[in-house]
């Protein structure tokens, strides 16, 4: 589904992915870790066209997606969330939905009914996603009055709202509680069971363990290994990455 | 009679103009290039009017699309400018065509008197309404249902997905881009609307004061049309139409016994209202009313 | 009109060096926008104010008139403080529209201010004593002296600054501030001194480029405060907001710019030359001259 090849992004001097390779199959729940700046974000701003690529390419799909712009990378099937929740504040909770809503592709009633048209029948495809969301009692609240937690579980919203096939997190856990975390691992089970593909950039490894199908490991912009959760965790050199510190 | 005509055509004018701004600041873009449109709009149609003799109708529409295309043509560059450098840009912007304007001399001679722009001495004689037999009373009610037309149709645009698609660009771009939304188009299509809006705008006042000349145009102008949307507050359109009134109305016709010290109270009100308000004036407690104009799921 | 190389060697050497106004302005600009990330609009409007305020106090007290060029920098410095007061002090750094709006404000609250003392009409300014009078040939080309005064005026002010600003405590600050806003409130650097003082410092600056800008026409008009903000501003962005040498560099340049369309196009069109030359820029160097790679919001 995701194919990473040798993709490399410097800023200044500073290289901060550095000839990454990976693939991510459709389907899994994979996950990307590392210490802090090792180059994870940064993965995925390219993976979403934020900034280019120095070198290197990507693929969805065996579509190559390297040069298009963020915009067209949704629309091909890509979707996120931020490290630092980036909602529309002063948006109602249902209008940060909207923005992000994609139109099924049977009922393609024209552009002119999508951005000009009445809300009425968008709403219920809305409400669905935000009780989906677990959000159906904060519909009409201003996306800058939830609780934290709940202003993470609108970005999750909003990422399905454009109908990916594949969708990054980045840190979507950091903050939470353990039954908080809980909460967010039987989201991401239930995104797997739509048939969707996650990559999970997370440092919660209470998390990550239970979660994910595969892990990729990096430092320093590099990936320096790859494998399922019990490998990792056993594996020399990415203990040493987290204790040597970054 | 004629001297509240005069304040309501005003009010019309400043209102155009403030929304026009605000259509553009709902995106994150603060243009100063407004009056420039504005401008553009007015000797446009001033010229159609008056030189080619055109239906006032049609050469408002005319003089507004020229102005967009110019707004149309700003917005591109502007997609890569953001902030602070859009203002220097955009202030330049309305200079240029001021200058241009200045310089401008495109006189004809008709019925044995030359019209037209006459560079520094102003396009004067902009008498379609004059020479149709336009009462007072009609032009500013043409004015007026204009004014009313495009505030309801930015009213209505927060009610469509466009009108939160253009507030998401406005609060973060990579999110709106992140969430499928292409900047280009909605930056562009807001500079461009903005563009019409002001140009339509500049039409109503050449014919209207049947005279402008490049001191109409001046970046005093540029800031009113800024400052009104961003004193009154980018909650809804009221907030820009309440702060023309306040402005217009109450500082400069309300006040007129403080002569000239009513200049100083533009400079002021801002400094103020930035420092206490900076949300704008329509977030004071006691200006809620605006709520009353809320639908209950908005 | 026919002119020759001689002409347009002798209006380029004009203009750059009336360029030092703008160079001088457009430093100021750039000196708070480095400290802040911020503009400042109101900054040309102080500096003319200065100007005005030292005329107006060696008018009113008969003072000997060179005393003009020593008030009207130190009132244009008080007049930034209070200008940072309204327009900075109180609103929050990320409010970068409200301080931009508030300034703009300032700017025209000074202009009125101005209007409203002098009925609007232009003053007599003082010019620059034994500056004024003296001329110098090389060549078939002229040098007019209180415009070399001014430039080199503007260059010493160049060193001055870059001095203070990277080889003393005071300029460490500075820059602390500028690029790591929160660390260096953390640090227990006092920002709102640091910022006081470069505007203080920018005011001065400005001070005299208004006294020199008035003396050397020979009147002083509130509708020179427009023109010298955008060219000002130009300056800025054109030398790459932040730059020091950038500004300087640019000022010139616009000077020399629009002494040229001047010859060549005609007092009533040169402007319109000057302004595209920033878009010239913004397509071609939209960093300007020497700025880095910037995103401002
Ligand atoms: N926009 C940018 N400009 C300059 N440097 C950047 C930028 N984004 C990231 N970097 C640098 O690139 C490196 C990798 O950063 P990145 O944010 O990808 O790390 P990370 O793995 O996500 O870390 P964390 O766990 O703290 O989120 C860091 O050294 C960071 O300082
Ligand atoms: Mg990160």
């Amino acid at each position: 589904m995701l194919k990473i090849k040798n993709i490399g992004k410097n800023f200044g001097g500073v290289k901060a992915v550095d000839d990454l390779s990976f693939n991510v199959d459709k389907g899994e729940i994979v996950g990307l870790i590392g210490p802090n700046g090792s180059g994870k974000s940064t993965t995925i701003n390219l993976i979403c066209g934020v900034f280019p690529v120095d070198f290197g390419n990507i693929s969805v799909n065996e579509q190559n997606i390297s040069s298009l712009p963020t915009h067209e990378r949704v629309a091909s099937g890509i979707s996120r969330t931020f490290q630092n929740i980036r909602l529309f504040k002063d948006l109602s909770v249902w209008q940060n939905i909207w923005v992000a809503l994609q139109q099924d592709s049977d009922q393609s009633s024209g552009w002119m009914r999508e951005w000009f048209g009445n809300s009425k029948l968008q709403k219920e495809k809305i409400k669905e996603i935000l009780v989906f969301s677990g959000l159906g009692d904060r519909f009409d609240d201003l996306a800058g009055n939830l609780s934290f937690g709940e202003q993470r579980r609108l970005e999750l919203a909003r990422a399905i709202a454009s109908k990916p096939k594949l969708i990054l997190l980045d840190e979507p856990a950091a903050g939470m509680n353990s039954d908080e975390v809980a909460d967010l691992r039987q989201r991401i089970l239930d995104l797997k069971k739509l048939g969707l593909t996650v990559l999970l950039v997370e440092h919660v490894m209470e998390l990550v363990m239970n979660v994910v199908d595969r892990i990729v490991v990096l430092n320093f912009g590099k990936k320096i290994a790859e494998g399922s959760p019990e490998n990792i965790q056993n594996n020399k050199d990415v203990q040493k990455a987290y204790l040597g510190g970054a | 009679m004629e001297y509240y005509f005069g304040i309501l055509q005003n009010i019309g004018f400043h209102t155009l103009l403030g929304l026009s701004a605000y259509l553009l600041l709902l995106t994150g873009q603060l243009s100063m290039a407004q009056v420039g449109f504005f401008a553009i709009g007015a000797y446009a149609s001033g010229i159609l009017t008056v030189i080619y003799g055109i239906n006032i109708f049609l050469a408002l529409g005319v003089g507004a699309i020229i102005a967009s295309f110019f707004a149309f043509l700003v917005g591109f560059p502007a997609l890569r400018i953001k902030g602070l450098m859009l203002v220097i840009a955009t202030i330049a912007f309305s200079e240029i065509v001021r200058l241009y304007f200045f310089n401008l001399r495109w006189l004809v001679e008709k019925d044995g008197v030359e019209v037209g722009p006459d560079g520094a001495q102003g396009f004067r004689e902009i008498r379609y309404f004059a020479a149709n037999g336009w009462e007072p009373s009609h032009i500013v009610s043409f004015i007026w249902i204009v004014v009313i037309l495009v505030l309801f149709a930015l009213w209505w645009l927060d009610r469509v997905k466009a009108g939160s698609v253009l507030r998401a660009v406005g609060e973060d771009e990579l999110a709106a881009q992140s969430s499928g939304i292409n900047l280009t188009v909605v930056k562009v299509s807001a500079m461009t609307g903005g563009g019409f809006i002001a140009g339509i705008a500049g039409g109503l006042y050449a014919h209207s004061t049947t005279y402008v000349d490049h001191n109409s145009f001046t970046i005093l102008l540029a800031t009113f049309a800024v400052a009104y949307p961003i004193l009154g507050g980018l909650k809804n359109v009221f907030g820009t139409l309440f702060a023309v009134i306040f402005i217009q109305g109450i500082l400069i016709e309300g006040l007129r016994f403080l002569g000239d010290y009513r200049n100083l109270l533009f400079g002021l009100l801002i400094i103020l209202v930035m420092n206490f308000y900076p949300k704008g004036l329509i977030n004071i407690p006691i200006f809620n009313w605006s709520k009353l104009f809320k639908r209950r799921d908005l | 009109m026919s002119f020759g190389l001689i002409d347009i060697l002798q209006s380029l050497i004009d203009g750059i060096l009336f360029g030092s106004i703008y160079a001088l302005i457009g430093l100021g600009f750039t000196l708070i926008f480095g400290a802040m990330e911020k503009l400042n609009m109101a900054y040309a409007a102080s500096s003319i104010g200065g100007a005005y305020v030292g005329l107006g106090l060696a008018t009113l007290f008969s003072l000997p008139l060179f005393l003009v060029f020593l008030i009207g920098p130190i009132a244009a410095g008080l007049i930034s403080i209070l200008v940072y007061l309204v327009s900075f002090r109180l609103i929050p750094s990320t409010n970068h529209l409200g301080s931009l709006m508030a300034s703009i404000g300032a700017l025209f609250f000074i202009d009125e201010v101005i209007i409203h003392e002098t009925q609007g009409s232009p003053l007599t300014f003082p010019e620059l004593g034994i500056f004024a009078e003296a001329y110098f040939m090389l060549g078939d080309l002229g040098f007019r002296g209180d415009l070399i005064f001014i430039m080199i005026f503007g260059l010493i002010s160049m060193g001055v600054i870059i001095y203070l600003l990277y080889y003393t405590r005071l300029g460490l600050a500075t820059r602390a501030v500028s690029q790591q806003n929160v660390a260096a409130r953390l640090c227990g650097i006092p920002i709102h001194t640091i910022n006081i003082s470069t505007f203080v410092l920018a005011g001065i600056l400005g001070g005299f480029a208004g006294c020199m800008a008035a003396a050397s026409v020979g009147v002083i008009s509130p509708l020179l405060t427009i023109p010298i903000t955008i060219k000002g501003l130009i300056a800025a962005v054109i030398g790459g907001l932040g730059s020091i040498r950038g500004a300087i560099i640019a000022g010139l340049m616009i000077g020399g710019v629009e002494n040229f369309f001047l010859l060549v196009r005609g007092v009533n069109e040169r402007d319109i030359y000057v302004f595209l030359l920033l878009f010239v820029f913004l397509v071609l160097r939209p960093n300007g001259l020497f700025g880095n790679e910037i995103n401002r919001d």
